[in-house]
């Protein structure tokens, strides 16, 4: 007896401890109950595995990135060796996030090869007219449908393309722009030619207004060694009729001639500007791309899931419903079933609802939907046991054993199937925890330690507290165990 | 309340409901992979071939207005860039016209928000905090999906390897076969209702597939035991010591079965949309492994 009074002291330390642990560390949300973003992030390569060492570097650039980006408590972390994820809770527009996390931001200064100084301009020309049909093709669209206008770009394409000597495959019009101006690029970008610095070479990046117009400039600064090659790769076209250009993943973003005054030295001091006619917003967008260095993998944005506050309260809400709506059933069931021995089942189930929460504040588990439903099917499954071992009590009362014989060996009886037949569930969560996704890790998690859980509060648990009833003698009559219609029988 | 399940008489009635919904199955499973759109054994959702799926709330003062989803289809792709992905949309409502839901091919999120914004121009104002959004490339998908069938098929074989090494080979062969018949019905069913309902299967039906495989075997294992334990008492014959031991456990099986349902029911009425499906398979999965152990696994136990 008094070994089970031990466990009766244990059991409400662990309840005492339980309550202080979720009121001091409160559960944490998915996304889909407080509303928020997560997105998928591919690292994309061609040949081969991505190994350990490409993951953290992609996931350092990631992370850099996203911390310039301000967004609040974010959260970054890395699945399945090739892809990360990356959490935004609340209101944020994952739009904003994709844009400056999905582009490589390979920064590269190239010097324009001699005697292209035609090529160039005719390029530049052409950019500048495909850059305006792009701009007038979304006005239209935001505006009104327009198919006189809409055909007029059309026309001015078809120029362009025939200047170029080159056609797009895309079979609209939008598509054909955005083709045509790649290609553009593309032409331009082959018309300089790589010089040894890089993104690498910057320390630091920042942006200002210009002061003369509206627009926005990026600002450089160079590692020691990256000024002194920049002062030496100036220093080469000073004066001359070759332009620098600097190339953002591939696209020109500044094509700029560097004056005769520095013929001598070069550009010094380890300074640059870019000026590109950047909007606030994308002069932003570059500084935080262009701090956080390039990617050494490119990546793709292969799934994005955005839930609203609105709804994920409402989530929450329908699961608190679904809980507790099923503890009551069950617990209703377990009273009809087997009255007193019931009743302690569902003392148990309470305990073994305060644990479970108790230990996702602690291991930390964030609760997800899927989850959830994995921690209500839990506790039909934490009742599993005290049915077997309730049934196995029932068996011994019927064959005249006193109440405390019949408790005694119902527990120890049902004690080998029990353990044996929830190994089965624990076998599928464990796969499921190694294989699934982050969702399905949820459910896995929640399930598994559910069913651990259960072990202890079905065996241990409900041993102890009906210990402690039988204590009293007027618990100890055989028919607060058995329902009335049997027990006459 | 004694229970006394005539085990040994319905032998031949039991294996032979058990073969037509087997047979029903594979006719599905058949059905959907040639006969369908969709040319699958099972209509695969989202989650598995990439797509984008939009759903959100209208405001509205009293009661939401109706509207015409075609009409809306039109003006929405008058107003889009990409004529291409729109040609495969879909737009239902629900809830009196106010909640409405769209599925597209995989779009970008800048895609998507223009899509939301024409949206809230032709029928809004649209609660943006009630929107749920989800866009998944194909490429990701396809990964989803290997990566399910591999769980499926690592945990179905640990839990084979599990129940060879504890039963004799006999007991472990028919626990397994019950096993596999309770999975094949389900997913049986989920063929017949993407056929007929147009029901997709999610990442989250293979993990129902994975619980109820635990779930199921879990019962027969009870089961067994209770058979092997009385074996070797001996008090009867062979196969009325199998019926008996059936009728003392049926009580337990079906008790538990009920306190598991329990829960999955109070999650399909009071729970989020999206664990529907995932629910209802569950509780299928249990009322079929419930037959299964109790009725079809100690059945082909019995000798003729």
């Amino acid at each position: 007896m008094k070994k089970r009074q031990g466990w009766l002291f244990f059991i409400i330390f662990l309840l005492t401890l339980s309550v202080y642990l979720l009121i001091n560390y409160p559960l944490q949300l998915g996304l889909d109950l407080q509303g928020g973003s997560q997105l998928t992030l591919q690292i994309i390569k061609e040949k081969g595995k991505v190994t350990r060492d490409e993951l953290e570097a992609v996931n350092s650039v990631i992370d850099k990135r996203v911390n310039n980006l301000g967004v609040s408590e974010s959260n970054l972390q890395t699945l399945g060796g090739d892809q990360l994820i990356l959490e935004l809770p609340g209101e944020q527009n994952p739009l904003v996030a994709s844009r400056v996390l999905g582009k490589t931001a390979l920064l590269e200064f190239r010097t324009q090869k001699e005697g292209t100084s035609t090529d160039l301009k005719t390029l530049q020309l052409q950019r500048f007219s495909i850059k305006e049909l792009i701009k007038q093709y979304s006005f239209v669209e935001k505006s009104q449908n327009d198919d006189n206008f809409l055909n007029v770009i059309q026309d001015d394409l078809k120029d362009i393309e025939q200047e170029l000597n080159y056609s797009s495959t895309s079979n609209d019009l939008y598509g054909k722009l955005i083709d045509i101006k790649k290609y553009v690029d593309k032409e331009i970008t082959n018309l300089f030619i790589k010089t040894d610095l890089s993104g690498k070479d910057l320390i630091n990046a920042g942006r200002r207004q210009e002061q003369t117009n509206s627009n926005w400039e990026v600002l450089l600064t160079f590692s020691n060694s990256g000024g002194e090659k920049f002062a030496e790769i100036t220093k080469s076209i000073a004066g001359t009729n070759q332009l620098l250009a600097i190339i953002l993943d591939g696209e020109s973003i500044s094509e700029a001639s560097v004056g005769n005054q520095f013929a001598s030295t070069g550009i010094t001091g380890g300074l640059a500007t870019i000026s590109g006619n950047f909007s606030a917003e994308n002069a932003r967008e570059l500084e935080v791309q262009l701090k956080g260095g390039s990617l050494p993998l490119p990546i793709e944005i292969v799934e994005t899931n955005t839930i609203g506050a609105l709804l994920g309260s409402k989530n929450i809400l329908k699961s608190l419903y679904a809980a507790i709506s099923g503890l009551i059933f069950v617990g209703i069931f377990m009273i009809f079933n087997y009255r007193i021995l019931g009743f302690v089942s569902v003392l148990s189930l309470v305990l073994y609802g305060f644990f479970n929460l108790a230990l996702y504040s602690l291991i930390p588990v964030t609760l997800t939907l899927p989850g959830i439903s994995g921690l209500i099917l839990s506790i039909g499954m934490a009742v599993d046991a005290n049915i077997l071992i309730f049934e196995r009590i029932r068996e011994e009362l019927y064959d005249g054993n006193t109440l405390t014989r019949s408790i005694d060996s119902g527990f120890q009886r049902a004690n080998s199937s029990i353990v044996d037949g929830h190994i089965t569930t624990l076998l599928s969560c464990f796969v499921l925890f190694l294989l699934g996704t982050n969702f399905v890790k949820g459910f896995a998690a929640t399930l598994g330690i559910g069913v651990l859980i259960s072990l202890f509060t079905s065996l241990n648990c409900s041993k102890t507290i009906l210990r402690f009833f039988t204590t009293y003698q007027s618990f100890r009559q055989k028919n607060l165990y058995l329902p009335r219609n049997n027990f006459t029988q | 309340m004694k229970f006394n399940l005539e085990l040994i008489k319905n032998k031949r009635n039991i294996i032979g409901f058990s073969t037509v919904l087997i047979f029903l199955s594979l006719l599905g499973i058949l059905y959907s992979t040639f006969n369908t759109s969709y040319k699958k054994p099972i209509n695969l959702g989202m989650d598995f071939v990439g797509g984008t799926e939009l759903r959100i709330e209208r405001i509205c003062k009293e009661e939401c207005s109706n509207f015409s989803p075609d009409l809306v289809l039109e003006n929405l792709r008058e107003n889009s860039k990409n004529k291409n992905l729109l040609n495969n949309i879909k737009l239902q409502s629900q809830n009196n016209n106010k909640l409405i839901s769209i599925r597209t091919p995989y779009l970008s999120i800048e895609e998507s928000n223009n899509l939301i914004s024409n949206l809230d121009n032709i029928i809004g104002p649209l609660n943006y905090e009630s929107k749920d959004t989800r866009l998944i490339g194909p490429k990701l998908g396809k990964r989803l999906l290997t990566n399910c069938v591999t769980s499926l098929l690592v945990s179905l074989i640990a839990i084979s390897l599990y129940i060879t090494i504890r039963f004799d080979k006999k007991y472990a062969l028919f626990a397994l076969l019950a096993l596999f018949h309770d999975l094949l019905i389900v997913f049986g069913i989920f063929s017949w209702l993407g056929i007929i309902l147009s029901v997709e299967v999610n990442s989250l039906f293979a993990v129902s597939l994975l619980t109820i495989a635990g779930y199921s075997v879990n019962d027969t294992v009870v089961i067994f035991d209770r058979i092997r334990e009385n074996l070797k008492s001996k008090k009867e014959g062979y196969n009325e010591t199998i019926q008996l031991s059936v009728n003392e456990s049926f009580r337990r099986t079906t008790f538990t079965s009920i306190t598991t349902l329990i829960p999955l029911l109070s999650i399909i009425l009071f729970g989020s949309y999206s664990l529907f499906w995932f629910s209802l398979a569950l509780s299928l999965g249990i009322i079929i492994g419930s037959y299964s152990s109790i009725l079809l696994a100690p059945s082909l136990l019995l000798k003729d």
